[in-house]
């Protein structure tokens, strides 16, 4: 009977995940990911896919960055408490709560 | 396990099911779709990439263009001048399928059906669509300049404005020239491919002269009434670094062209002979995009709803970069192409997830220019979507300019040509 059980279980879930694309389980961003990765990924042109610059690209490599300090520079960069060429100009452009998101997407996960 | 034990997880398991019919049904919208994209560009490659990488691979994206590889208009002024040769700026497509999964076909498309969702190819298969991107970049109003189209034909009067083999030639025609000949570039109305492009180029075939042939010059001959874009920052450097090598004429509109005596012909002035001749014409919509009745503003450009970048006209038919009506202050720019391909991208995977797209859009644009082959002045900007006026703004007290002409912003500009060329097409 304990062996029949085993069986029995096995086959609920192979019927069901059988009806599911393995990748479903594996994926599907939320809405609020696919927001969030394409506000993020305005970063990319510049700074790489994924903020990984590539080699020889001499662009600071954002994905090294934790959260905390990609926030703090751009907040920086906003305020005018840190001075560069061209990211003063576009941190203006974000809102505190985007800069919130980028650096969430972007900073460095562990 | 005891029947309890058994039946309860079975219960949450079903329960758990049953939370998954919608789930289930909008993964497979997704993995179901046809997403076809028409031109491997700035804005179409990008486009192919992020709808793998924001659908976690799992949506089906073809990639339609005829050329083998990338080759990269912004920096091609450098090509022009002698610099760079073009296989600095040319990337091969092989990331695009080998690392992110979008599936190329190397063919052009001769014919969009809205109705019956397909694009029939050159090569004459029919290949039907759940969504269509196209980026298929500007096309050249060659017959609005009386006899244009047969000296471009004929390899005389080059344009060398989509980079590619009339890059290399343009080049040719200058180091061929003899010393004190005149390079001839006219200019067309706003708007047009890179607004800030031309008088890069000015820069580079002046810097070129300054350096093989200094008793030549450039003539511009500007259909604006002005420099469109970096103009005192651009007229500084042709008052100091190339005094008497660049002369400016605005408001100059090229009506024809006199390919066998090299004449250019304008609207008000006299006749201009010169040793090259190298005209842009008007621009509109690529050819695709007029011919599928699309380019519904002014019959030149393509209408969108820029939270989707989908057609006014045409339901999921998706445009991106230059063919389309821009929003104010958004420049023809192979960055912005860049964007829009993220935008448009992320709002179909939304749209095939049942998901609402995002009513938040941001889009960037960064704009090098080499005034010479080391020092660059930026034009940058940052553009927020307005829900009450439906486009995209400017955000107030962002972007700008260089102050000067400096070599810092010349590595960012290579930095950054390699990470974009990169981030669209692998």
């Amino acid at each position: 009977m304990k062996k029949m059980m085993k069986i029995k279980m096995a086959f609920v879930l192979t019927a069901m995940t059988a009806a599911i694309p393995l990748s479903v389980l594996a994926q599907s961003n939320s809405a609020e990911q696919i927001y969030n990765q394409s506000l993020a990924a305005t970063c990319a042109s510049c700074h790489g896919t994924g903020g990984v610059s590539v080699a020889g690209a001499n662009m600071p490599k954002i994905s090294d960055l934790t959260h905390d300090q990609i926030k703090k520079s751009l907040i920086e960069y906003k305020t005018g408490a840190r001075q560069g060429t061209i990211m003063p100009q576009l941190a203006k452009g974000y809102t505190d709560e985007q800069i919130n998101v980028i650096a969430s997407v972007l900073g460095k996960k562990n | 396990m005891n029947r309890r034990l058994f039946m309860g997880q079975s219960a949450a398991l079903i329960g758990a099911a049953s939370a998954f019919p919608a789930f289930a049904a909008q993964a497979s919208n997704l993995q179901k779709a046809k997403i076809i994209v028409v031109g491997a560009g700035y804005g179409g490659a990008t486009a192919a990439k992020y709808l793998r990488t924001l659908s976690n691979n799992s949506a089906d994206v073809t990639l339609i263009e005829p050329q083998g590889e990338f080759v990269s208009c912004p920096i091609s002024n450098l090509v022009v001048g002698g610099s760079q040769q073009i296989s600095a700026l040319t990337t091969p497509y092989d990331g695009l399928v080998k690392k992110y999964g979008v599936k190329m076909v190397k063919d052009s498309v001769s014919k969009i059906d809205p109705v019956k969702k397909t694009v029939q190819l050159a090569s004459g298969a029919v290949m039907p669509y759940d969504k269509l991107i196209l980026s298929p970049g500007i096309g050249l109003m060659l017959d609005k300049v009386d006899g244009l189209a047969e000296a471009n034909k004929a390899g005389i009067t080059l344009q060398a404005w989509k980079a590619g083999p009339e890059t290399v030639a343009l080049h040719k025609q200058l180091a061929e020239m003899p010393d004190g000949g005149v390079f001839a570039l006219s200019i067309p109305l706003a708007p047009y491919r890179c607004p800030p492009g031309p008088y890069e180029r000015a820069c580079q075939v002046a810097n070129y002269m300054k350096k093989n042939k200094p008793k030549s010059k450039v003539v511009v001959f500007d259909a604006n009434p002005g420099i469109t874009s970096k103009g005192k920052l651009f007229q500084a450097v042709w008052d100091n670094e190339y005094a008497g090598l660049i002369e400016y004429r605005p408001n100059s509109n090229v009506i024809g062209v006199d390919a066998k005596t090299k004449t250019l012909k304008f609207e008000l002035s006299d006749d201009f002979q010169a040793a090259v001749l190298n005209v842009l014409p008007p621009m509109r919509a690529g050819g695709l995009v007029v011919d599928t009745g699309l380019a519904n503003a002014n019959d030149r450009w393509a209408q969108v709803n820029f939270l989707n970048f989908e057609s006014t006209v045409a339901k999921d038919i998706h445009i991106l970069g230059d063919s389309i009506q821009v929003a104010p202050a958004m420049p023809k720019s192979g960055h912005m192409a860049n964007q829009h391909g993220k935008v448009a991208a992320a709002a179909i995977i939304c749209e095939l997830s049942n998901y609402p797209v995002n009513p938040n859009p941001v889009v960037t644009n960064t704009c090098y220019s080499f005034v010479n082959d080391r020092d660059v002045v930026h034009v940058a900007s940052v553009h927020q979507y307005d829900a009450v006026e439906k486009t995209f703004k400017t955000v107030p007290g962002s972007g700008g300019l260089s102050p000067e002409p400096n070599a810092l912003e010349g590595v960012y500009a290579w930095g950054w040509a390699k990470n974009i060329w990169s981030d669209t097409v692998g």
